[in-house]
């Protein structure tokens, strides 16, 4: 009697063409395609012929589970969803019952046995495609997020001496985090003695962003920059005072044109006009 | 005798991470402007949110929630928030309510702060019990 893989290798052409039919076009066919189709058959049957066990941990499972895994991420990173990678699993198990129920028709054990063992590889590769769709889209989100820590919190040099950093967004532990260590960056790149600080752009200023700011003023002084903080909004002054935040050890100014007064102040310059 | 509470709106949202924090302080802040609360008073109230949340991820090790609820009673309108833990709880209750006491490094004005803020605070908490912190803003 035949090995599961002698019968995977000898109905090659069967196998793949009610494989494909069983692909709806419009939707499988992304990433169902001939080449796709072909390179998947060729490392199942390569590790179906060397395997010793029904895992996928099997080392000859190893081109197929990696062909699984870079076809889920690449998924992943287009923004498709792995049910469609794991639909062709699926169609691939639904192309192989037939042939084998055919080929092990006088030995029902044998039958249940090879069934079983195309099945459970099926349903490993299956997990390892969510995996694999899960890991890269995580990849994804962390890169977008720390792209958008990136922009959110640039430093402009506005004037000699004087850096801008205004935030926009939530003060959480690892948004502070970065607009410590960026600022700090910008005061010894830019040499600057003072730095606003704007905040007008954070939703809320509660005890854990004032303890923040508090910090960032400090880690300031010892670079030798003063730090000015301006944006706090009538509703966030308000509300410190009824928190009783002790903000005294920081200077504050209601508008961004105050700040920059203030700058000049410690700087011990002045603007003036031409006459 | 108690008034008659009609409770017109209630939203529900885990409280694991900062994140869930900032959702917690944008529906009530939505909820907040669509009831007619001011600008102060929904700023007020969106950051005793903020405190009580980040009570939870900083002090509770588990999980809790934050329940707003917006009610009316005595022909007032009101907007509550539950902030519960089943984490570790406080030890002395009146101790965190002091200003300056923290055992976990922040500047410890979070609870009595969050007191001022609000126009009714109860809480009640006991060691490895978890907590609960309600708060009232009538408009
Ligand atoms: N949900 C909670 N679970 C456990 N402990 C809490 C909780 N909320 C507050 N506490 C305790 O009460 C103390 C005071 O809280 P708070 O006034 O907000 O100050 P802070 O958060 O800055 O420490 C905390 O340091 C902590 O020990
Ligand atoms: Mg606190």
């Amino acid at each position: 009697m035949k090995s599961l893989a002698e019968v995977l290798r000898d109905n090659r052409a069967a196998v793949l063409a009610s494989w494909r039919a069983n692909l709806t076009a419009s939707v499988d066919g992304l990433v169902g395609s001939e080449e796709t189709i072909v390179n998947l058959y060729e490392r199942l049957l390569d590790g179906f012929s060397r395997s010793l066990t029904n895992s996928l941990n099997d080392l000859s499972f190893g081109p197929i589970s990696a062909y699984m895994a870079v076809l889920s991420s690449e998924r992943a990173r287009d923004g498709f969803s792995p049910s469609a990678t794991s639909r062709l699993l699926a169609a691939f198990k639904a192309a192989v019952e037939p042939v084998l129920r055919a080929e092990y028709a006088s030995d029902v054990d044998r039958w249940q046995q090879e069934l079983r063992k195309v099945g459970e590889i099926v349903d490993q590769l299956s997990v390892l495609t969510f995996e694999a769709y899960m890991k890269a889209r995580e990849e994804v989100i962390a890169r977008q997020s720390h792209a958008m820590l990136e922009i959110s919190t640039p430093a402009l040099r506005i004037w000699e001496d004087i850096i801008l950093m205004p935030l926009i967004g939530v003060i959480d532990t690892s948004r502070a985090q970065h607009v410590m260590e960026q600022l700090l960056l910008a005061i010894s790149a830019n040499e600057a003695r003072v730095a606003i600080l704007d905040v007008t752009g954070v939703p809320i200023i509660d005890t854990r962003v004032a303890l923040h700011l508090t910090k960032v003023v400090q880690a300031a002084r010892m670079l030798g920059a003063e730090i000015v903080v301006t944006g706090i909004s009538p509703e966030a002054a308000q509300t410190l005072v009824r928190l009783d935040v002790d903000l005294s050890s920081i200077r504050t100014r209601g508008s961004l044109r105050a700040g920059f007064s203030e700058a000049l102040r410690v700087l011990k310059r002045r603007v003036g006009t031409i006459d | 005798m108690t008034p008659v509470e009609q409770t017109l709106l209630t939203a529900l949202v885990p409280i694991i991470t900062e994140l869930d924090v900032s959702r917690a302080r944008q529906e009530a802040t939505a909820i907040a402007a669509a009831h007619g609360f001011s600008k102060p008073a929904a700023y007020r109230m969106a950051t005793a949110i903020s405190e009580l949340g980040n009570n939870i991820v900083f002090h509770a090790g588990e999980p809790g929630e934050i329940r707003l609820r917006v009610l009316r009673a005595d022909g007032r309108l009101g907007l509550e928030a539950v902030a519960e833990d089943r984490g570790r709880g406080i030890d002395d209750v009146a101790l965190a309510m002091l200003d300056g006491y923290s055992t976990g490094g922040g500047l410890g004005c979070g609870l009595p702060g969050c007191r001022r803020l609000v126009d009714e605070f109860e809480i009640s908490s006991a060691p490895g019990k978890g907590a609960c912190v309600k708060v009232r803003l009538w408009i």
